[in-house]
């Protein structure tokens, strides 16, 4: 039996698949934050370049404050970014040495653990970026691998994988990240023994969201094999499109007589937090889901799904909606099969819309997919169907795409900018609008305390004071008066 | 090392304050009560409540075998031992040691070096801090000799212990002896130690004194606080910062206190007392209180700390995690101590059953509170019941907060000081900030007796 350790994904992955990333602003987390740090937690997945872009845009917040509160907040627990390759906040490609930059001030503000992730599994991309992470002075660097089904990715190109990175010095260990939520029991009794018999005794993590209801089950079998560490959420932040429900996932490691090293008073009342602050903010609760068998065909996340759907009926084709899943997957194949996690299955939903309302497949194609061609995501994991290839690479844009510059470099970019900002503001105004950063610096320093008990009355009084029509107001209940009146008034 | 449970070793107000933090930080509390206590508002908020022992402080939380017994019954992995009571004492702190339980404050050396005042002199002495004339009295004579040395007046102070007890004012050579007899009967009788020393009598002073923080390696300043309106030597009202102190002596009072704790290695929550010459504008070292004082919430208030964290932090073995530079400096705020006295009546206790208690609330408006309607005052303890605090972005602003919520506070069924806080808060001494020690005595004064306010 093994002694399993968590982390909670609940701030970042929980926020993200749930609440749009935007459900959480810094004095909500640091409220929660000492809470969080005594559970027990080998590490919190805490923030990735979104999260960091989402809280100057949509709270006005600075994300670096924001991480050196937290970090203050809770000594005991690794806070964790998620990045995927040259990419921060902004879509646009950005230079090694930018990115160096950008992880530098991650580390010097409090970022201990990272992931390196590739969707495309571009080995050197991965090895690139882990090098860099390293040079920052990370204390972790764990490397995942997104799992997904299809012809190519079966268990021996995740064991490949696994032991040529875990080969590397760089990356500290691995973990089977299935976004997509696809991991069967069958297969995770396959996968994980061929993953495990390629690293040489490195740690393996498991991270399965619960979208078609298959990871509860999954994660006790991962148990059993040799997974080290689940990564779980919280209350109303967990089940649903994101992670199975930490409470749960201990009772049951325990019932089935593995061991959990985890504060449980804590653990409830952290969970407990969530599920007030949800109510306070009406936010929703994440709630167990359905066994989906087409979704292993398409696997197009519900807000996907949801949006596509939506697009065919205002377009008056919603009668053709099997026809465009069936063409999702075939041009899924014919792409490479690309992972489906954020921008591939917007990409590939859209070219198999324009194949099957166009005269011609591929008549039509987006400027992201002629930059997929063209490898600017990295190389695919499986090359691309030939003809598909040449009708997209056939066209003048392609040409046009291709002799598109690569990112600026850093001295270039920094000339843009006034000389006495911080890095941390630089890296904000090089990637995001100045607008967006300016109303951030306006607000100055966040605040810190949050209690969901009193919003419901704030969130009364303030719609009270945008009331003028309102002069006179009484609330009674027994043993209980409050009346309001506006001055003046007799 | 991660404190999981905490056994409070204290009552009233402040065990409600370190519950509050406790809660914020996910750590389960124990209040160790009396008898007198079982029922409190500190009883019925902690996650367990365990017996101390009969009501009487010396029976209850005087008795450091009863304390470390509930902390061992209550398997905790510290204790907090709040203000007053055991707060200071050595033994306990070792005796927590002994057992295995983290002691939330100094080492038990530096309680020793601080709690001994002739001692904590010359660590002042020896850390540079200025003194007063004076020194250790071993005899008549030599204190004849000395205080002639030091000129009169002069007062004489217990070695065991502070808050005025076994102090005695002298005026000239006639009346040394009997307030040397005095003195030494008073501080055997309340310290259980006899000695006494003997230091020059300022008349005009200010009682200032500077919060200091270590974590047994680095230590910082949060700044000044001025208690000045005391009766009797007890604090009635606080302040952070001191109001018009000239800016180079209150960085030389900081760095003073700051460079007594490093010359310590201080590890916790400090606070170094300093009596103020308005007339030489010279300060003096006084005497350092090692553990959270009744007044931490006007510090608390300007430089937006959590004192309570910070104990708490630094208990778990962690250093202080900023620097001095880091510390700001926000505003001003003042603190009045409504206790269950009769004032009108020379500050007779008021123990008894609370049957109303309204306290205000608002912006920049804090009350830290054990008492609510139906809440006994118990005979045994001290008569603290309540402390508004207004903050406000200066001393007018902070001023103009408190005497509203003042107003706005309502206590029936015993007799309290809040009348006379309004009255005090209001008055144009207070007003104009700066006042010395003597200022309550006069503002007693200068009230005639039948001009009951309230």
């Amino acid at each position: 039996m093994a002694n399993l350790q968590l982390i909670d994904v609940s701030i970042r992955d929980g926020n993200q698949s749930l609440w749009g990333a935007v459900g959480l602003d810094t004095p909500q987390i640091l409220s929660v934050a000492p809470l969080l740090d005594r559970v027990g937690f080998r590490a919190l997945d805490y923030t990735s370049s979104t999260h960091m872009g989402i809280a100057v845009r949509h709270h006005a917040e600075n994300p670096w404050e924001r991480i050196r509160l937290t970090r203050d907040a809770m000594p005991n627990t690794p806070l964790q970014f998620i990045g995927t390759g040259l990419r921060f906040i902004s879509w646009e490609l950005a230079s090694p040495e930018f990115m160096q930059l950008v992880y530098d001030r991650l580390v010097a503000n409090g970022i201990s653990r990272f992931v390196v992730l590739e969707p495309m599994h571009d080995i050197d991309a991965f090895l690139e970026s882990a090098r860099m992470i390293r040079r920052a002075g990370a204390g972790e660097i764990i490397a995942a691998l997104t799992f997904t089904l299809s012809a190519i990715h079966d268990d021996e190109f995740y064991a490949a994988l696994a032991g040529r990175l875990s080969q590397s010095p760089n990356i500290d260990r691995l973990y089977i990240k299935d976004p997509s939520g696809l991991l069967t029991c069958e297969r995770a009794r396959g996968l994980i023994p061929a993953i495990r018999a390629r690293i040489g005794g490195m740690a393996l993590e498991l991270h399965s969201h619960c979208t078609i209801g298959l990871s509860s089950q999954s994660y006790v079998v991962a148990a059993d094999l040799g997974v080290s560490v689940l990564q779980t959420a919280l209350g109303p932040l967990a089940n649903g499109g994101s992670l199975p429900d930490a409470e749960r996932v201990v009772a049951n490691l325990r019932e089935l007589g593995h061991s959990v090293d985890v504060d449980d008073r804590l653990l409830a009342a952290c969970a407990r937090y969530f599920a007030r602050l949800a109510r306070a903010e009406n936010l929703p609760f994440g709630t167990p889901q359905d066994f989906d068998a087409a979704y292993l065909r398409h696997q197009l996340a519900g807000g996907v799904l949801t949006t596509t759907r939506r697009q065919l009926a205002e377009i008056g084709l919603e009668h053709r909606f099997g026809d465009l899943m069936r063409e999702v997957v075939q041009v899924r194949a014919e792409l490479g099969y690309p992972i489906m996690v954020t921008p591939f299955p917007q990409m590939v939903v859209s070219q198999a819309l324009f194949n099957l309302l166009g005269t011609e497949r591929y008549a039509n194609v987006s400027d992201q997919i002629i930059r997929y061609a063209l490898g600017k995501f990295g190389r695919p994991s499986a090359p691309i169907e030939s003809t598909v290839l040449e009708r997209i690479l056939g066209r003048g844009r392609a040409d046009e795409i291709g002799r598109e510059p690569g990112p600026p470099d850093l001295a270039q970019q920094r000339r843009q900018f006034p000389a006495g900002i911080s890095d941390e503001e630089f890296l904000l105004r090089a990637t995001m609008p100045a607008q967006q950063v300016d109303a951030m610096v306006a607000k100055g320093p966040a605040c810190r305390r949050y209690n969901p008990a009193t919003r419901p009355i704030l969130k009364l009084l303030g719609a009270l004071r945008g009331q003028p029509q309102v002069g006179d107001l009484v609330v009674e209940k027994p043993g209980f008066r409050l009346a309001m009146r506006r001055q003046g008034h007799g | 090392m991660i404190l999981r449970r905490i056994l409070i070793a204290n009552r009233g107000e402040i065990a409600v304050r370190i519950m509050r933090t406790c809660e914020r930080l996910g750590i389960e509390t124990v209040l160790a009560a009396s008898d007198a206590d079982l029922e409190s508002v500190a009883a019925r908020r902690a996650d367990h409540v365990i017996r101390l022992g009969p009501s009487p402080a010396s029976a209850s939380y005087l008795n450091v075998p009863a304390v470390i017994a509930a902390a061992r019954a209550a398997a905790v992995d510290a204790l907090h031992p709040g203000y007053g009571f055991l707060s200071e004492n050595a033994d306990l702190a070792h005796a927590c040691a002994a057992a295995g339980i983290v002691f939330i404050g100094p080492t038990p050396p530096q309680l020793a070096a601080v709690g001994d005042k002739l001692r904590a002199r010359a660590y002042a002495v020896a850390a540079a801090l200025p003194v007063l004339p004076g020194g250790d009295v071993s005899s008549l004579d030599a204190a004849a000799v000395l205080a002639a040395h030091v000129g009169y007046p002069v007062l004489i102070k217990a070695v065991g212990g502070g808050g005025g007890r076994g102090m005695r004012q002298v005026g000239s050579p006639e009346g040394l002896s009997e307030a040397l007899d005095l003195a030494i009967a008073e501080a055997a009788a309340a310290f259980g130690d006899p000695r006494v020393y003997l230091e020059r009598y300022v008349a005009s002073g200010r009682h200032i004194e500077v919060q200091i923080l270590g974590d047994g390696q680095a230590v910082v300043h949060l700044g000044t606080r001025d208690c000045s309106i005391q009766r009797r030597y007890q604090k009635l009202i606080e302040e952070a910062p001191a109001p018009k102190l000239p800016r180079a002596v209150r960085e030389h009072m900081q760095d003073a206190a700051a460079s007594f704790g490093r010359h310590l290695a201080y590890r916790g929550l400090g606070t170094v007392e300093f009596l103020y010459d308005c007339l030489r504008e010279e300060f003096y070292f006084l005497e350092m209180n090692a553990r959270i004082q009744v007044e931490h919430p006007v510090t608390e208030g300007i430089c937006g700390l959590d004192l309570v964290e910070c104990q708490i932090r630094v208990a778990e073995g962690r250093p202080l995690g900023f620097t001095q530079r880091d510390v700001r400096f926000d505003g001003h705020a003042i603190e009045c101590r409504i206790n269950a006295e009769d004032w009108v009546r020379d500050f007779r206790p008021s123990p008894g059953r609370v049957t109303r208690a309204i306290f205000a609330v608002g912006e920049g408006i804090r009350v830290d509170t054990h008492i609510e309607p139906g809440a006994e005052v118990p005979p045994y303890y001290d008569s603290l019941m309540a402390k508004v605090i207004a903050h406000g972005r200066d001393r007018t602003q902070a001023l103009e907060r408190l005497s509203g919520a003042l107003a706005r506070c309502e206590i029936e069924g015993v007799s309290s000081t809040l009348s006379l806080q309004e009255a005090l808060v209001g008055s144009p001494g207070f007003a104009a900030g700066g006042v010395t020690t003597d200022y309550f005595r006069r503002f007693l004064e200068d009230r005639p007796a039948a001009e009951h306010i309230g």
